[in-house]
């Protein structure tokens, strides 16, 4: 009988926690990111914030080292890289003073001034996301600086991404390589705009409903479409087109883009004080 | 049993949320890291059974979806059941190799990460069910393998030495 008793006792109590998980996740999904829950995630944010930054200090040398040994074969990748790139420049630097100026003044007049005149928030990144599945950030400004949701993020090299979730003190980031994201693009060279998807972290993102006939140079530089409705201001850079290609009787390219934020080693940002929009 | 969680078990679950969303959120290895909050589910239900595994699993899942861009109360759904789960497993299974624990921890935790995501795109969160999942699965799995041992102590704490329930035998 006692045993009995314990087993229904043990279905009874799961039977209590599954029926209120499912309340809740029907709540979150009612509200839409407004109501009581919300308010509740965002408290708790901001009551968490100030450990996570005690715990981030404590723990950053012990994350380094880890990390160091986890990275070691993009880091000596990454290594090989800067040693090319040092080449490279002495190399610029070899060919004479005439042919750096007449580099310089090319490299000025492709840098893209974007975003110039609408006004932002600096932050700073403080966290990734403790998850597998999304691929995002916390920053370390929320809605009392006047970010909201839906608002682009940015670095002075283009497009990271777009916030997703805000509270009194911190924001949450949806980078452009997370799943979920959409990024209206335009193709610089062609003008034919595209939507461009995240493929997750550290991969490049897939530009698609880019005519097949459209010429696609590798290195191209992709910006934000900005046509009307879009979540993102125009002309902010996204990436260079990586590869391109038609597989036989398709109607649209298979372009992917790699992103021109190291969204790897975010440090600072800037949130875009623009276009709030609904989730 | 609630009275006797209400110290040590919030105190347990906020040092392992604080190392999830710091430490461990930097320690991925190809992009994947342990999932700790899961491991307290497994860990308390190999502790203490199947109703402290719902509970801790409960308790650890609304506190990952507090911080999470996920539907509030997913996590808590899956954690309460693999916590319960594994309860019920252990009851059911001779062990006390050395081995076990770390072999439940694996295959819970594989299984915690699947139901996640097959929960999550079933009530239409995107970018769960894709073809990295397996990878996600297999490397929480190891990781939390490996990392189980310490919690257990932890666990083994918050829950003031009690003695462990079982689920069918007195």
């Amino acid at each position: 009988m006692a045993v009995y008793r314990r087993s229904r006792r043990h279905r009874f109590l799961l039977l209590l926690l599954v029926l209120t998980s499912v309340t809740a996740i029907t709540l979150d999904y009612r509200d839409g990111g407004t109501g009581a829950l919300e308010s509740l995630r965002q408290g708790a944010r901001d009551a968490l914030a100030p450990l996570q930054g005690v715990a981030s200090t404590v723990f950053e040398p012990v994350g380094d080292f880890f990390g160091g040994i986890t990275r070691y074969r993009s880091l000596q990748r990454e290594n090989g890289d800067l040693r090319a790139e040092l080449d490279e420049a002495r190399g610029a630097r070899l060919a004479g003073e005439g042919a750096e100026r007449e580099r310089q003044a090319l490299l000025e007049l492709m840098r893209l001034d974007f975003a110039s005149t609408i006004p932002a928030v600096a932050a700073r990144v403080v966290s990734t996301s403790p998850s597998n599945f999304q691929h995002t950030v916390v920053v370390d400004r929320g809605s009392d600086k006047g970010v909201a949701v839906g608002m682009p993020v940015v670095t002075g090299a283009g497009l990271v991404g777009r916030v997703l979730e805000v509270s009194q003190s911190r924001a949450t980031v949806r980078l452009i390589t997370d799943r979920s994201s959409n990024v209206g693009v335009r193709l610089t060279g062609s003008g034919e705009v595209g939507i461009a998807s995240g493929n997750g972290a550290r991969q490049p993102l897939d530009v698609e409903f880019v005519a097949a006939g459209t010429r696609v140079g590798e290195g191209e530089a992709v910006v934000t479409s900005g046509v009307d409705g879009s979540a993102y201001p125009p002309e902010v850079p996204v990436g260079t087109v990586k590869s391109s290609n038609t597989p036989p009787g398709a109607i649209a390219q298979e372009i992917t883009v790699e992103p021109a934020v190291d969204l790897a080693r975010l440090e600072y940002v800037k949130v875009l004080l623009w276009g709030a929009a609904p989730r | 049993m609630i009275t006797d969680l209400r110290f040590r078990l919030p105190v347990a679950l906020l040092l392992c949320l604080l190392l999830h969303t710091t430490l461990l959120a930097e320690v991925r290895v190809a992009g994947v890291m342990p999932d700790i909050m899961l491991l307290v589910a497994v860990a308390a239900g190999l502790v203490a059974g199947p109703s402290y595994g719902a509970v801790a699993g409960f308790a650890s899942g609304l506190l990952s979806d507090l911080l999470l861009p996920t539907p509030l109360g997913l996590s808590a759904l899956v954690f309460t059941l693999i916590g319960y789960a594994v309860g019920l497993a252990k009851a059911g299974l001779l062990r006390e190799s050395p081995a076990f624990p770390v072999a439940v921890a694996f295959v819970a935790s594989s299984a915690g990460v699947g139901l996640f995501a097959l929960a999550g795109s079933m009530i239409g969160a995107t970018g769960l069910m894709n073809a990295r999942l397996a990878t996600v699965m297999l490397v929480v799995g190891i990781a939390n393998g490996l990392l189980v041992l310490p919690v257990l102590r932890l666990v083994r704490w918050s829950l003031a030495g009690r003695p462990p329930e079982r689920a069918y035998a007195e």
